[in-house]
């Protein structure tokens, strides 16, 4: 969810200003002007001391602390060393999570990615009120709250009045009357897939239609008067120009999923059986249902450290990127 | 050719029918009456539209409160956001400084904050701060929930925009913060929309705070709350539940139709050209 | 305009800080006769009790107590474990607050709820139930003062039965899928069961002499998967079909009583206050519904039941002791006792007032039902099976799935390893 066309200004290859790589000046002494940008970033430091690094430093305290039930009530938490580390890691179901945790990150991406192309691709090839009325269409389910959204779902796979086993049962696959979705692991899964990639490709197929329409036709045209083919053109033309696209879209997709929390809770609260269980949902499970708020900061700071490691490499080319502008 | 265009424009109905439907069950439901909801096939059209549900949704007690908690707190994060989110942006797309990189590091990561998950250490530090049962905690949380990415995005937006329009104002005899407010700002109008759209969402949605840093003072509830109340309530109720959700998307729509347009127009027009 | 920008970001936080002011006064030292208004928070769960018996509670106690005025919020089921522990661990917290005879334990242990045993004699305490008192209370020290209980009985629509040809209520279990398939009918549901009442399932469990988890030692071991727990569920899944109650949802969601209230229901499972819930949704049944305790396998004995009820609990971050107190008190006296049991055919919490339920066709029902009561397992970590939905999830899969066995001891499992966590 974000705004359509902020992420193809942001990527796209800037010209080299006079700003960015300004010409050698001979080194001077401290000037008042120098406090500037300090001044311009103290409110974000601010907030985020406040509001980010003191609740994650508390957390991160949290996990090397004996913290259940008394101990938030009380206080007084005693040290124990790495021992929540040992018994989140040393348990098998903690890894079960992180495997279903990169499961689902990876199907929801590979559908998003290739669906929001796939409509992008399209889009320039509708006419005028097709692709009016498409944008509209996808531009009204990203103004869709999530809570709505999870709502609406539910409403649409309710076993006995759901319009879904209804459509099913109408075309002929008699065995979904009255079936219950909600009560399987996998179709419960399938169910949140469904929902998230809903929800997720209008942002990422309005950005990358954005980024094509970037693309000079006279590249398309050239390749055309070569003899590529549709799949030629895209591999050697458009992927290339849109490929920092990609890259961003990719990255906040993945950030996301990952972290995606409401839309599993308020549906399935990470059940049938667990299988909707990722590590957002089993971290505030331990922490909020079995008040064993040690593990469950734990559980968060070992999330963070996946989700960083995940996206190392994006980091890295963020940063390069940074460094030959500054 | 033809046959090519056929496929193009049921691919595109396609899309397009996934996209509303769910929307459009969720209204149609929403002026349904309860016998129309009840049988055992469904109508696709409202044949005897009734506001019967609306009534009952509004009816509860508190809702015109949560609805102005959830606006008031809402519309005061994404403005703070943009306004703290615009100095940082400035100062990393336009200003060369010692700590840039650190702090465009911090900005990255803040980003992938998994906020759930710092329930709990966010209700001590909320606690041990005396910002508990207050919707001021929640507007300064929505507020840092977005400013990562409102950093971010407004960032490409002014680094897109040629410092030379800048200089040229300055030359002209403008101060540096006259030259961004006549020059710049103009230009950043449609990232400031569509960071704000973003945040607006963000903010009005959020649940888990909003219902764990709330405790004792009930008229602070904020309307995801009240609709997550809702649906235990009214549960059967499906007619209510969807007037309900239906009254809560209302003015991210509102929103989203007031903004996406400017923000879209430039687009919309790119697309017809090319 | 950078003062611009500085000046608005200013204003936003002064108005965000204004607007945050809390509007409520310092206790009162004498707790009762103070000049200026004391605002008490109660909290009470839904659908606890009607609004008629909270709002005559709440004008007389502000009569009787100058200066303090109640303000009685509405908590949900849903995720109410978290609230209260948020409430406890806060700096100012609800004054008197309504908790479940299963989580009282956990919450007593925690430090966070004051410790009122000097008040029992104050209170009567000698002549408390037993099923109330004993959850409230940890290592000789009471914080819980037992409030109200009940058990489930069998609502039913004497119309429908009337329909169906049913004079007299079913005896026994064989009797009971009897005359609920009978009624099972046309447009109507024999009973309305949803997949997780686990309430329900664990009566049927002990019905069989199986239980929810057994102690061997000093271990816990979940219990579903014994022969007699899988007979209970199988009798569930034989009810539960004949209704079109929800396989993969409680009583709660949607609420039973407004389901039964559209009248098409012949047979509900539900304390008999569910039944001020239904006449209040449909007035027109009022009159029609009648009452029975659930059938037990033989004609003899009445059906195992979960007894339940609350217990009430001042935390110790209330700001308002002395007064919360009052509140306590006047809730816990005969009273308040004599009118809410009339008005929700609750349990009342001494012996003493159980006189004022003669008479009562639900009351009646549910009295001869508890003479059979049974309790959840006695371990502080009970709280944490419940919260975790593991009884409610294997049921959905008891009833939709093919291998009962498998996932029974599946559940098991899990009871056990949570049960045997240390805290």
């Amino acid at each position: 969810m974000s705004p359509v066309p902020a992420a193809p200004q942001a990527t796209r290859p800037r010209p080299r200003t006079p700003e960015a790589t300004p010409p050698p000046r001979p080194p001077r002494r401290f000037r008042p002007a120098d406090l500037w940008p300090y001044l311009l970033i103290a409110p974000t430091l601010a907030g985020t001391a406040y509001l980010l690094v003191y609740p994650l430093v508390r957390s991160v305290v949290i996990s090397f602390q004996h913290f259940r039930l008394g101990e938030l009530i009380r206080g007084g938490a005693a040290f124990v060393g790495f021992d929540n580390y040992a018994e989140v890691l040393g348990g098998a179901e903690f890894w079960t999570v992180v495997r279903r945790t990169l499961v689902w990150t990876a199907v929801n991406v590979v559908l998003i990615t290739l669906i929001s192309t796939l409509v992008a691709l399209m889009l320039p090839r509708l006419g005028r009120w097709m692709r009016l009325a498409v944008m509209s269409g996808m531009v009204l389910t990203w103004a869709t709250p999530v809570l709505a959204a999870t709502t609406i779902f539910q409403w649409l796979f309710q076993s006995r009045l759901g319009v879904v086993n209804w459509l099913l049962v109408t075309l002929g696959f008699d065995s979904f009357k009255d079936y219950t979705w909600f009560a399987d692991g996998n179709s419960t899964f399938a169910i949140l897939v469904a929902l998230v990639v809903w929800q997720s490709v209008p942002f990422a197929a309005l950005t990358l239609y954005a980024g094509l329409t970037t693309v000079p036709t006279e590249l398309y045209e050239s390749a055309r008067i070569d003899g590529a083919s549709g799949w030629q053109i895209f591999r050697s033309v458009t992927f290339p120009i849109l490929r920092p696209l990609f890259g961003l879209i990719v990255s906040l997709e993945v950030i996301w999923v990952f972290k995606c929390f409401a839309q599993i809770w308020a549906i399935s609260k990470g059940g049938p059986d667990e299988a909707t269980t990722t590590l957002p949902v089993y971290a505030f499970q331990i922490a909020q249902s079995l008040h064993k708020y040690d593990l469950g900061s734990a559980v968060s700071t070992l999330t963070v450290l996946i989700l960083i490691a995940v996206l190392i490499t994006h980091l890295r080319r963020m940063l390069k990127h940074e460094g030959e502008q500054a | 050719m033809r046959p090519r265009r056929v496929l193009l424009n049921l691919a595109a109905l396609g899309v397009l029918a996934v996209s509303v439907f769910p929307v459009y069950w969720m209204v149609l439901t929403a002026f349904k009456p309860t016998t129309d909801i009840l049988s055992e096939t469904p109508t696709f059209w409202p044949a005897h539209p009734t506001l019967e549900h609306f009534t009952t949704a509004v009816g509860t007690p508190g809702f015109w409160t949560f609805w102005g908690n959830s606006l008031s707190i809402t519309v005061g994060a994404v403005l703070l956001a943009l306004v703290v989110a615009l100095l940082a942006a400035f100062a990393v797309a336009r200003m060369r400084w010692r700590g840039r990189r650190a702090f465009i590091l911090m900005v990255f990561i803040a980003q992938m904050a998994p906020w759930e998950a710092l329930l709990v250490s966010m209700y001590i530090v909320a606690r041990d701060t005396g910002m508990l049962d207050k919707l001021s905690m929640l507007t300064l949380i929505y507020f840092m929930t977005t400013l990562p990415f409102t950093i971010v995005t407004l960032r490409g937006f002014i680094a897109a925009i040629p410092p030379e329009l800048e200089e040229a104002a300055q030359m002209d005899g403008c101060s540096r913060t006259a030259a961004f407010r006549r020059v710049v700002l103009p230009l950043l109008a449609p990232g400031l929309m569509s960071t704000s759209l973003f945040g607006f969402i963000t903010a009005w949605n959020e649940f888990a705070f909003a219902n764990a840093l709330i405790i004792k003072n009930q008229a602070d509830r904020t309307l995801p709350v009240w609709l997550s109340s809702f649906s235990n309530v009214f549960g059967t109720d499906w007619g209510a539940t969807m007037a309900a959700a239906t009254l809560f998307m209302l003015p991210v729509l509102a929103i989203f139709l007031v903004l996406q347009r400017r923000v879209t127009s430039g687009l919309i027009a790119g697309a017809v050209k090319g | 305009m950078r003062y611009r920008l500085l000046a608005t970001a200013a204003a936003l936080s002064v108005g965000l800080t204004a607007c945050s002011s809390s509007s409520e006064t310092a206790a009162a030292p004498d707790g009762t006769a103070s000049a200026s208004a004391t605002k008490l928070t109660v909290w009470v769960m839904r659908d606890s009790f009607s609004d008629p018996v909270l709002d005559r509670f709440k004008t007389s106690f502000q009569q009787s107590h100058a200066g303090v005025t109640l303000d009685i919020q509405i908590q949900e089921w849903d995720g109410i474990g978290q609230k209260v522990i948020s409430a406890l661990a806060s700096k100012d917290a609800p004054d008197v607050i309504e908790v479940g005879n299963t989580q009282v334990a956990e919450y007593s242990a925690s430090g966070g709820v004051k410790d009122l045993t000097d008040k029992v004699a104050d209170l009567g305490g000698a002549d408390w139930i037993p099923g109330l008192a004993e959850p409230g209370k940890i290592d000789g020290r009471q914080y819980g003062i037992p409030w109200y209980a009940a058990n489930r009985v069998v609502i039913y629509n004497k119309d429908l039965f009337a329909k169906a040809g049913v004079t007299t209520p079913p005896k026994t279990r064989d009797e009971w899928l009897d005359v609920t398939a009978k009624l099972n009918k046309g447009g109507d549901q024999g009973i309305y069961l949803p997949g997780q009442n686990w309430y329900t399932l664990a009566g049927f469990i002990w019905d069989e002499g199986g239980d929810l988890a057994v102690k061997e030692g000093d271990q816990w071991k979940g219990a579903l998967d014994t022969p007699q727990a899988l007979a209970g569920a199988e009798f569930y899944k034989k009810l539960q079909a004949l209704g079109e109650g929800p396989k993969d949802s409680d009583e709660a969601k949607p609420l039973q009583a407004t389901v039964f209230a559209k009248g098409d229901v012949a047979q509900l499972i539900s304390a008999p206050g569910g039944a001020v819930a239904i006449e209040k949704a449909n007035p027109e049944l009022k009159g029609k519904l009648g009452f029975f305790p659930i059938p037990g396998k033989t004609a003899d004995k009445p059906g195992a039941v979960f007894t339940g009820g609350s217990d009430l609990v001042i935390p110790e971050a209330s700001l308002h002791q002395e007064e919360a107190y009052e509140v306590v008190k006047a809730l816990a006296g005969e009273e308040f006792q004599l009118d809410m049991a009339k008005e929700m055919s609750y349990v009342p919490n001494k012996v003493s007032f159980a006189g004022v339920l003669s008479g009562n066709e639900a009351t009646a029902a549910m009295a001869a039902g508890a003479a059979n009561g049974h309790a959840t397992p006695n371990s502080p970590n009970w709280a944490a099976v419940e919260a975790k939905n593991l009884i409610k999830e294997y049921m959905t899969k008891f009833l939709t799935g093919d291998d009962a066995t498998a996932d029974a001891g599946a559940a098991s499992e899990a009871i056990t390893a949570i049960l045997n966590t240390k805290s």
